[in-house]
């Protein structure tokens, strides 16, 4: 056993070390083999190059002996042709040779050999070097299997950390590479962007007429139901302070049909709160409804912050034109500012859209037409 | 030779395998002696290779010791040296006695 595995780590289950022996003469085979089976180890005996290749393809042994004489090639040849395929390049090969002198063992290095062993056999010299490279793979092995676990670890560190902001599919997707670097742009960008924001409409009073502890309950379902609407469109949430909640689309992945998406968002969010607000109502007697505002524009996006703290975000006058929508949206409204209304008309229901002609907005200096739609 | 010449202490768990050895030992000589009849020089050199590596691996250190000397008389075409060790190789064969310990 090795060090590391008598540290009592946590190792995959192993399997009995396999070792190829390459001989043509039988006696040696079977004697070779012998020793190595009466060690715990698995021995299989081919007496050619041809069947040592094919062995070798057919399921990489943990260790070869290899015999330099053969009757269809060298031992240095095979050697050679397994150290320079990457599937088998690891494998340790002993070359078993009764050759003396220093031009073959200078031959068994340069084909890559790791170990020598010289006819006649002795037994305690071939269990000293095998055992010695049974070690080494074990060891590799364990390393090997300590490094994928802590691959996962991290990787589902991360999932952890994405899943926060964005919908399990985009997260799978950042995982899986194919998103490229978007979202570990240390540098902010300018994008055009869909900005929705949500907002509790009646919480004020819920704050005033209900316990605190209640009222934690009552906001963590009404942001699970946000936050459910909105990943099942593949929103990114940027933003969840007090009872409102910023949702961006197009960002950080290209979102063709962006404005779609936030749309069937904000109707998702009001018809998935309605059964919410029914049960509030009889439980606590309060009138509760969500408020939307939308527009569609450019924003900056990027990690914005001090180096002690720091948010993932969407800033710019986009997002400022969707918030104060929200805070003039009634329960169940939602308000489009002309350009997002201008692009989703089509699946707007008609007989529900009503136009707030040009609305001024606080702290903007242009009017900006408004439509609202009743849900 | 004495008698404790043709002694081989051999391990306990090869004794399964030793018969079979011996049998192939004794097809070696022949081998050798066809190959001495012929001259074939090249043949003689590598079954003298042979016996070099598999007898001490089994723990026979005159076939060891003889098949090194055919090796060495294959390749330096002596005929009369050859004979000489694989007769005593059939000697040898036909003497010796395994002790398992």
């Amino acid at each position: 056993m090795s060090d590391l595995a008598a540290a009592g780590q946590s190792v995959p289950a192993q399997t009995a070390f396999r070792v190829l022996v390459v001989e043509d003469d039988p006696d040696m085979a079977k004697l070779l083999a012998l020793m190595i089976t009466q060690q715990g180890m698995e021995a299989q005996i081919v007496c050619d190059g041809a069947g040592a290749i094919a062995a070798v393809g057919d399921s990489p042994p943990d260790l070869v002996l290899l015999d330099v004489l053969l009757p269809d090639m060298n031992g240095f040849d095979i050697c050679r042709r397994l150290k320079a395929d990457p599937a088998t390049a690891l494998v340790p090969v002993v070359l078993v040779t009764g050759l003396e002198d220093r031009d073959s063992r200078v031959l068994g290095i340069e084909a890559g050999a790791d170990d020598f062993l010289q006819k006649p056999v002795r037994r305690e010299e071939l269990l000293a070097r095998v055992n010695t490279l049974r070690r080494l793979h074990e060891t590799r092995r364990e390393l090997e299997a300590r490094r994928l676990a802590a691959e996962v670890e991290h990787a589902e560190a991360l999932q952890r950390a994405f899943s926060r902001y964005v919908s399990p599919r985009l997260t799978a997707r950042i995982m899986g590479g194919a998103a490229g670097d978007a979202p570990f742009k240390t540098q902010a960008e300018r994008t055009d962007v869909v900005a929705l924001f949500a907002d509790l409409r009646g919480f004020t009073r819920i704050t005033e007429t209900i316990g605190v502890h209640n009222v934690v309950d009552m906001l963590n379902e009404y942001f699970s139901v946000l936050t459910e609407a909105a990943y099942q469109h593949e929103g990114t949430i940027f933003n969840m302070a007090g009872d409102s909640l910023l949702v961006g689309f197009n960002v950080p992945f290209t979102q063709r049909d962006a404005a779609a998406r936030a749309w069937w968002t904000a109707t998702e969010m009001v018809s998935r709160f309605a059964p919410v607000s029914a049960e509030w109502r009889a439980r606590h007697g309060v009138d509760t409804g969500v408020g939307i505002g939308m527009a569609r524009g450019e924003a900056i996006i990027g990690n914005i912050g001090s180096p002690h703290f720091m948010s993932y975000t969407i800033i710019g006058d986009t997002v400022n034109t969707a918030a104060r929508l929200m805070q003039m949206a009634q329960a169940d409204e939602v308000l489009l500012s002309g350009a997002l209304y201008e692009s989703i008309r089509p699946l707007l229901p008609a007989d529900r859209v009503r136009t707030r002609g040009e609305v001024a907005l606080r702290g903007k200096s242009a009017a900006i037409p408004v439509y609202s739609v009743k849900l | 030779m004495g008698d404790d010449a043709y002694t081989v202490k051999i391990a306990k768990d090869l004794a399964d395998l030793i018969p079979g050895y011996l049998n192939n030992r004794r097809k070696e000589l022949e081998s050798l002696r066809t190959a001495l009849a012929a001259g074939d020089f090249e043949q003689l050199r590598q079954l003298g290779h042979r016996m070099r590596g598999v007898g001490n691996s089994y723990g026979f250190e005159r076939i060891t010791s003889l098949g090194k000397e055919i090796e060495e008389g294959a390749k330096s075409g002596d005929k009369d040296s050859l004979a000489t060790h694989i007769a005593a190789y059939g000697d040898y064969l036909s003497k010796v006695q395994i002790a398992y310990e």
